[in-house]
Protein backbone atom coordinates (compact mmCIF):
# COMPACT_ATOMS: atom_id res chain seq x y z
CA UNK A 1 0.00 0.00 0.00
CA UNK A 2 1.42 3.40 -0.88
CA UNK A 3 1.64 6.45 1.19
CA UNK A 4 0.14 9.66 -0.35
CA UNK A 5 1.37 12.92 1.55
CA UNK A 6 0.13 15.75 -0.12
CA UNK A 7 2.45 19.01 0.87
CA UNK A 8 1.62 22.49 -0.45
CA UNK A 9 4.18 24.82 -0.40
CA UNK A 10 3.70 28.05 0.48
CA UNK A 11 4.27 31.32 2.00
CA UNK A 12 1.94 34.02 3.97
CA UNK A 13 0.99 37.18 2.53
CA UNK A 14 -1.19 39.89 3.82
CA UNK A 15 -2.91 40.27 6.87
CA UNK A 16 -6.51 41.35 7.15
CA UNK A 17 -8.83 42.35 10.41
CA UNK A 18 -12.78 42.99 10.45
CA UNK A 19 -15.19 43.32 12.57
CA UNK A 20 -18.56 41.63 11.33
CA UNK A 21 -21.41 43.35 12.58
CA UNK A 22 -24.88 41.50 14.12
CA UNK A 23 -26.78 39.29 11.88
CA UNK A 24 -24.19 38.83 9.79
CA UNK A 25 -23.30 34.73 9.42
CA UNK A 26 -19.92 34.17 10.53
CA UNK A 27 -18.84 31.76 7.77
CA UNK A 28 -19.76 33.91 5.14
CA UNK A 29 -18.67 36.85 6.68
CA UNK A 30 -14.98 35.84 6.93
CA UNK A 31 -15.64 34.21 3.04
CA UNK A 32 -16.89 38.23 2.22
CA UNK A 33 -13.61 39.63 3.78
CA UNK A 34 -11.57 37.33 1.44
CA UNK A 35 -13.80 38.67 -1.67
CA UNK A 36 -13.26 42.22 -0.51
CA UNK A 37 -9.85 41.59 0.47
CA UNK A 38 -8.85 40.00 -2.88
CA UNK A 39 -7.53 36.97 -0.64
CA UNK A 40 -7.77 33.35 -2.59
CA UNK A 41 -6.38 31.32 0.36
CA UNK A 42 -6.39 32.53 4.13
CA UNK A 43 -5.51 30.75 7.80
CA UNK A 44 -7.38 32.59 10.60
CA UNK A 45 -4.90 34.00 13.07
CA UNK A 46 -6.89 35.20 15.62
CA UNK A 47 -11.10 35.61 16.11
CA UNK A 48 -13.43 36.33 19.00
CA UNK A 49 -16.91 37.27 19.58
CA UNK A 50 -20.76 36.28 20.22
CA UNK A 51 -22.79 34.53 18.43
CA UNK A 52 -26.54 34.92 18.91
CA UNK A 53 -26.72 31.22 18.72
CA UNK A 54 -24.26 28.71 17.69
CA UNK A 55 -24.53 25.73 15.15
CA UNK A 56 -22.18 23.14 15.57
CA UNK A 57 -21.92 19.68 13.21
CA UNK A 58 -21.49 16.83 15.07
CA UNK A 59 -19.55 13.61 13.72
CA UNK A 60 -22.90 11.89 13.17
CA UNK A 61 -24.15 14.98 10.58
CA UNK A 62 -26.29 15.94 13.07
CA UNK A 63 -26.27 20.01 14.03
CA UNK A 64 -25.89 21.18 17.61
CA UNK A 65 -27.71 24.42 18.39
CA UNK A 66 -26.42 26.21 21.32
CA UNK A 67 -29.42 28.55 22.51
CA UNK A 68 -28.23 32.48 23.66
CA UNK A 69 -27.75 35.49 22.51
CA UNK A 70 -25.00 35.74 23.46
CA UNK A 71 -22.59 32.28 23.07
CA UNK A 72 -19.33 33.26 23.48
CA UNK A 73 -16.53 32.09 20.51
CA UNK A 74 -13.71 31.01 22.92
CA UNK A 75 -11.07 29.33 20.33
CA UNK A 76 -11.46 29.31 16.51
CA UNK A 77 -9.07 27.60 14.11
CA UNK A 78 -9.78 27.44 10.00
CA UNK A 79 -9.32 28.81 6.56
CA UNK A 80 -10.70 29.64 3.32
CA UNK A 81 -9.90 28.05 0.03
CA UNK A 82 -10.74 29.07 -3.15
CA UNK A 83 -13.06 26.44 -4.58
CA UNK A 84 -12.98 24.82 -8.64
CA UNK A 85 -15.70 26.74 -9.14
CA UNK A 86 -13.79 30.77 -8.31
CA UNK A 87 -15.90 30.15 -5.18
CA UNK A 88 -14.94 30.70 -2.24
CA UNK A 89 -15.55 27.97 0.97
CA UNK A 90 -14.50 28.71 4.58
CA UNK A 91 -13.93 25.80 6.94
CA UNK A 92 -14.01 26.72 10.51
CA UNK A 93 -13.84 24.70 14.00
CA UNK A 94 -13.51 25.96 17.50
CA UNK A 95 -15.02 25.90 21.21
CA UNK A 96 -18.12 28.03 22.21
CA UNK A 97 -19.21 28.83 25.71
CA UNK A 98 -22.63 29.18 26.99
CA UNK A 99 -24.61 31.71 28.94
CA UNK A 100 -23.26 29.76 31.79
CA UNK A 101 -19.64 29.27 30.92
CA UNK A 102 -20.29 25.19 29.72
CA UNK A 103 -18.24 24.62 26.27
CA UNK A 104 -19.07 23.10 23.41
CA UNK A 105 -16.85 22.09 20.42
CA UNK A 106 -17.48 21.34 16.81
CA UNK A 107 -17.22 22.52 13.13
CA UNK A 108 -19.04 25.41 12.54
CA UNK A 109 -22.35 25.22 9.93
CA UNK A 110 -22.71 27.20 7.03
CA UNK A 111 -25.67 29.76 7.28
CA UNK A 112 -26.27 29.36 10.93
CA UNK A 113 -24.17 31.11 12.84
CA UNK A 114 -24.97 34.61 13.30
CA UNK A 115 -22.97 37.50 14.96
CA UNK A 116 -24.96 38.80 17.89
CA UNK A 117 -22.82 41.47 19.14
CA UNK A 118 -19.46 42.00 17.11
CA UNK A 119 -17.20 39.40 15.61
CA UNK A 120 -13.17 40.58 15.49
CA UNK A 121 -11.56 38.02 13.05
CA UNK A 122 -7.56 38.82 11.69
CA UNK A 123 -6.75 36.19 8.48
CA UNK A 124 -3.50 35.81 6.81
CA UNK A 125 -2.95 35.05 3.26
CA UNK A 126 -1.93 32.00 2.22
CA UNK A 127 0.19 31.92 -1.28
CA UNK A 128 0.62 28.80 -2.65
CA UNK A 129 3.72 28.23 -4.48
CA UNK A 130 3.46 28.43 -8.13
CA UNK A 131 5.27 24.24 -8.61
CA UNK A 132 2.62 22.73 -6.36
CA UNK A 133 0.94 21.18 -9.21
CA UNK B 1 -30.37 23.70 29.15
CA UNK B 2 -29.62 26.03 26.16
CA UNK B 3 -28.59 22.68 24.24
CA UNK B 4 -30.52 20.75 21.59
CA UNK B 5 -29.74 18.64 18.10
CA UNK B 6 -31.53 18.87 15.09
CA UNK B 7 -30.63 16.92 11.69
CA UNK B 8 -32.26 19.63 9.92
CA UNK B 9 -30.59 23.00 9.91
CA UNK B 10 -32.02 25.42 11.68
CA UNK B 11 -33.20 28.33 11.24
CA UNK B 12 -30.90 31.89 11.89
CA UNK B 13 -32.64 33.67 14.19
CA UNK B 14 -32.28 37.51 13.34
CA UNK B 15 -31.80 40.44 16.46
CA UNK B 16 -32.95 43.78 16.97
CA UNK B 17 -30.28 45.51 18.76
CA UNK B 18 -31.55 48.89 20.37
CA UNK B 19 -29.41 51.23 18.35
CA UNK B 20 -30.17 51.96 14.53
CA UNK B 21 -28.35 49.32 12.39
CA UNK B 22 -25.32 50.85 9.76
CA UNK B 23 -25.40 49.98 6.33
CA UNK B 24 -21.81 48.82 6.90
CA UNK B 25 -21.85 45.38 8.18
CA UNK B 26 -17.94 43.95 8.02
CA UNK B 27 -15.66 46.76 8.23
CA UNK B 28 -12.16 45.64 7.09
CA UNK B 29 -8.49 47.18 6.70
CA UNK B 30 -5.46 45.26 5.03
CA UNK B 31 -1.27 45.32 6.19
CA UNK B 32 0.91 44.20 3.45
CA UNK B 33 2.13 41.56 6.02
CA UNK B 34 2.09 40.72 9.64
CA UNK B 35 5.40 41.17 12.26
CA UNK B 36 4.99 37.71 14.18
CA UNK B 37 6.12 37.35 18.27
CA UNK B 38 6.36 34.65 20.31
CA UNK B 39 6.04 35.82 23.85
CA UNK B 40 6.44 33.87 26.97
CA UNK B 41 4.37 35.91 29.51
CA UNK B 42 5.96 35.46 33.34
CA UNK B 43 4.64 34.64 36.39
CA UNK B 44 2.97 37.08 39.02
CA UNK B 45 2.18 40.10 36.07
CA UNK B 46 -1.68 40.37 35.13
CA UNK B 47 -1.92 38.82 31.54
CA UNK B 48 -2.88 42.38 30.63
CA UNK B 49 0.43 43.60 32.12
CA UNK B 50 2.52 40.97 30.25
CA UNK B 51 0.93 41.72 27.06
CA UNK B 52 0.89 45.36 26.94
CA UNK B 53 4.16 45.92 28.11
CA UNK B 54 6.26 43.09 26.04
CA UNK B 55 4.54 44.48 22.77
CA UNK B 56 5.64 47.91 23.86
CA UNK B 57 8.97 47.17 23.95
CA UNK B 58 8.30 45.95 19.97
CA UNK B 59 6.51 49.62 19.19
CA UNK B 60 3.45 47.12 18.35
CA UNK B 61 -0.02 48.58 19.24
CA UNK B 62 -2.66 46.49 17.21
CA UNK B 63 -2.34 42.89 17.02
CA UNK B 64 -4.03 39.63 17.23
CA UNK B 65 -2.84 36.89 19.48
CA UNK B 66 -3.44 33.50 20.19
CA UNK B 67 -2.88 32.05 23.63
CA UNK B 68 -1.49 28.31 23.21
CA UNK B 69 -1.67 27.73 27.33
CA UNK B 70 0.05 28.10 30.26
CA UNK B 71 -1.41 28.33 34.06
CA UNK B 72 -3.45 31.22 35.56
CA UNK B 73 -3.05 30.96 39.13
CA UNK B 74 -6.08 33.79 39.40
CA UNK B 75 -8.72 33.83 36.72
CA UNK B 76 -11.62 36.22 36.24
CA UNK B 77 -14.36 35.84 33.28
CA UNK B 78 -17.31 37.02 32.35
CA UNK B 79 -19.93 34.68 30.39
CA UNK B 80 -22.89 37.18 28.13
CA UNK B 81 -25.97 36.78 29.37
CA UNK B 82 -29.35 38.94 27.83
CA UNK B 83 -29.66 42.22 29.54
CA UNK B 84 -32.50 42.11 31.76
CA UNK B 85 -32.93 45.98 31.23
CA UNK B 86 -33.24 45.73 27.77
CA UNK B 87 -31.00 48.55 27.30
CA UNK B 88 -28.49 46.67 25.38
CA UNK B 89 -29.48 43.56 23.94
CA UNK B 90 -26.72 41.49 25.93
CA UNK B 91 -24.23 42.32 28.76
CA UNK B 92 -21.37 40.56 30.35
CA UNK B 93 -22.49 39.39 33.56
CA UNK B 94 -20.60 39.40 37.07
CA UNK B 95 -17.16 38.62 36.93
CA UNK B 96 -16.59 34.76 38.07
CA UNK B 97 -13.36 34.24 39.66
CA UNK B 98 -11.29 30.97 39.77
CA UNK B 99 -8.04 30.22 41.64
CA UNK B 100 -5.69 27.44 39.82
CA UNK B 101 -6.83 27.61 36.46
CA UNK B 102 -5.04 26.42 33.00
CA UNK B 103 -5.35 28.02 30.23
CA UNK B 104 -6.58 25.61 26.89
CA UNK B 105 -7.17 27.86 24.21
CA UNK B 106 -7.51 31.55 24.03
CA UNK B 107 -7.87 34.58 21.77
CA UNK B 108 -7.01 38.33 21.95
CA UNK B 109 -7.16 41.32 20.10
CA UNK B 110 -4.67 44.50 21.37
CA UNK B 111 -5.98 47.93 20.29
CA UNK B 112 -6.53 51.30 22.14
CA UNK B 113 -9.09 52.34 24.31
CA UNK B 114 -11.12 55.61 23.77
CA UNK B 115 -9.03 57.59 26.22
CA UNK B 116 -5.68 56.27 24.37
CA UNK B 117 -4.83 53.71 26.58
CA UNK B 118 -4.02 50.05 25.68
CA UNK B 119 -6.85 47.67 25.69
CA UNK B 120 -6.70 43.84 25.87
CA UNK B 121 -10.16 42.18 24.59
CA UNK B 122 -9.63 38.10 25.22
CA UNK B 123 -11.62 34.96 25.22
CA UNK B 124 -10.46 31.96 26.27
CA UNK B 125 -11.17 28.01 27.32
CA UNK B 126 -9.92 27.07 30.33
CA UNK B 127 -9.73 23.79 33.31
CA UNK B 128 -10.56 24.40 36.68
CA UNK B 129 -8.78 22.90 39.21
CA UNK B 130 -11.49 20.03 39.19
CA UNK B 131 -10.74 19.42 35.56
CA UNK B 132 -14.06 20.97 34.73
CA UNK B 133 -13.24 23.00 31.39
CA UNK B 134 -15.28 26.42 31.05
CA UNK B 135 -14.86 29.60 28.69
CA UNK B 136 -15.77 33.20 28.14
CA UNK B 137 -14.54 36.33 28.10
CA UNK B 138 -11.11 36.96 30.18
CA UNK B 139 -10.88 40.04 32.38
CA UNK B 140 -6.71 40.12 31.47
CA UNK B 141 -5.89 42.60 34.11
CA UNK B 142 -7.61 41.10 36.89
CA UNK B 143 -6.33 37.58 35.77
CA UNK B 144 -2.64 36.40 37.07
CA UNK B 145 -0.03 34.00 35.06
CA UNK B 146 0.94 31.26 37.10
CA UNK B 147 3.83 29.36 37.88
CA UNK B 148 3.71 27.61 33.93
CA UNK B 149 4.52 31.21 32.13
CA UNK B 150 1.05 31.49 29.10
CA UNK B 151 2.86 31.44 25.60
CA UNK B 152 1.10 33.83 23.02
CA UNK B 153 1.50 33.61 19.35
CA UNK B 154 1.22 37.16 18.21
CA UNK B 155 0.46 39.01 14.40
CA UNK B 156 1.19 42.57 14.48
CA UNK B 157 -1.07 45.34 12.28
CA UNK B 158 1.19 47.57 11.78
CA UNK B 159 -0.26 49.27 8.97
CA UNK B 160 -3.67 50.75 10.66
CA UNK B 161 -5.07 50.50 14.43
CA UNK B 162 -7.55 48.85 16.32
CA UNK B 163 -9.27 51.32 18.76
CA UNK B 164 -12.40 51.12 20.57
CA UNK B 165 -15.18 53.54 19.70
CA UNK B 166 -19.36 53.56 21.15
CA UNK B 167 -21.25 51.90 18.71
CA UNK B 168 -24.61 53.48 18.19
CA UNK B 169 -26.24 50.07 17.34
CA UNK B 170 -25.49 47.82 20.08
CA UNK B 171 -24.76 50.83 22.53
CA UNK B 172 -21.63 49.43 23.57
CA UNK B 173 -17.86 50.24 23.07
CA UNK B 174 -16.31 47.57 20.55
CA UNK B 175 -13.26 47.66 18.41
CA UNK B 176 -12.78 48.26 14.81
CA UNK B 177 -10.03 49.30 12.61
CA UNK B 178 -8.85 52.33 12.08
CA UNK B 179 -6.69 54.08 9.44
CA UNK B 180 -3.17 55.21 10.94
CA UNK B 181 -2.09 58.63 10.14
CA UNK B 182 0.80 58.01 7.27
CA UNK B 183 -0.76 55.39 5.81
CA UNK B 184 -3.71 54.39 3.52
Amino acid sequence: MSEVHRIERGRMGRVAYARIGPNEDLMQGVEKLCVAQGFRHAFVRGALGSLIDACLERPDGACQVIRGPAIEVVSLAGEVRRQPDGSLRSALTGVVADTEGRVYGGPFVAGANTVCVTFEITLEEWLPADDNH
Amino acid sequence: MNKQSTTALPRARTVVHPGPSGPVRINHMRADHGRHFRLSLPAGRTLHEGLVEALAREAVHSASMTLLGGDLESLRFCMALPDPSGRVLATYGAPVPLRGARLIFGNATLGRSASNTPLVHCHGAFCEADGAVRGGHILCDRSVVGRVPVTVLVTALDSFELRVAYDEETRMPLMRPEARAGHV
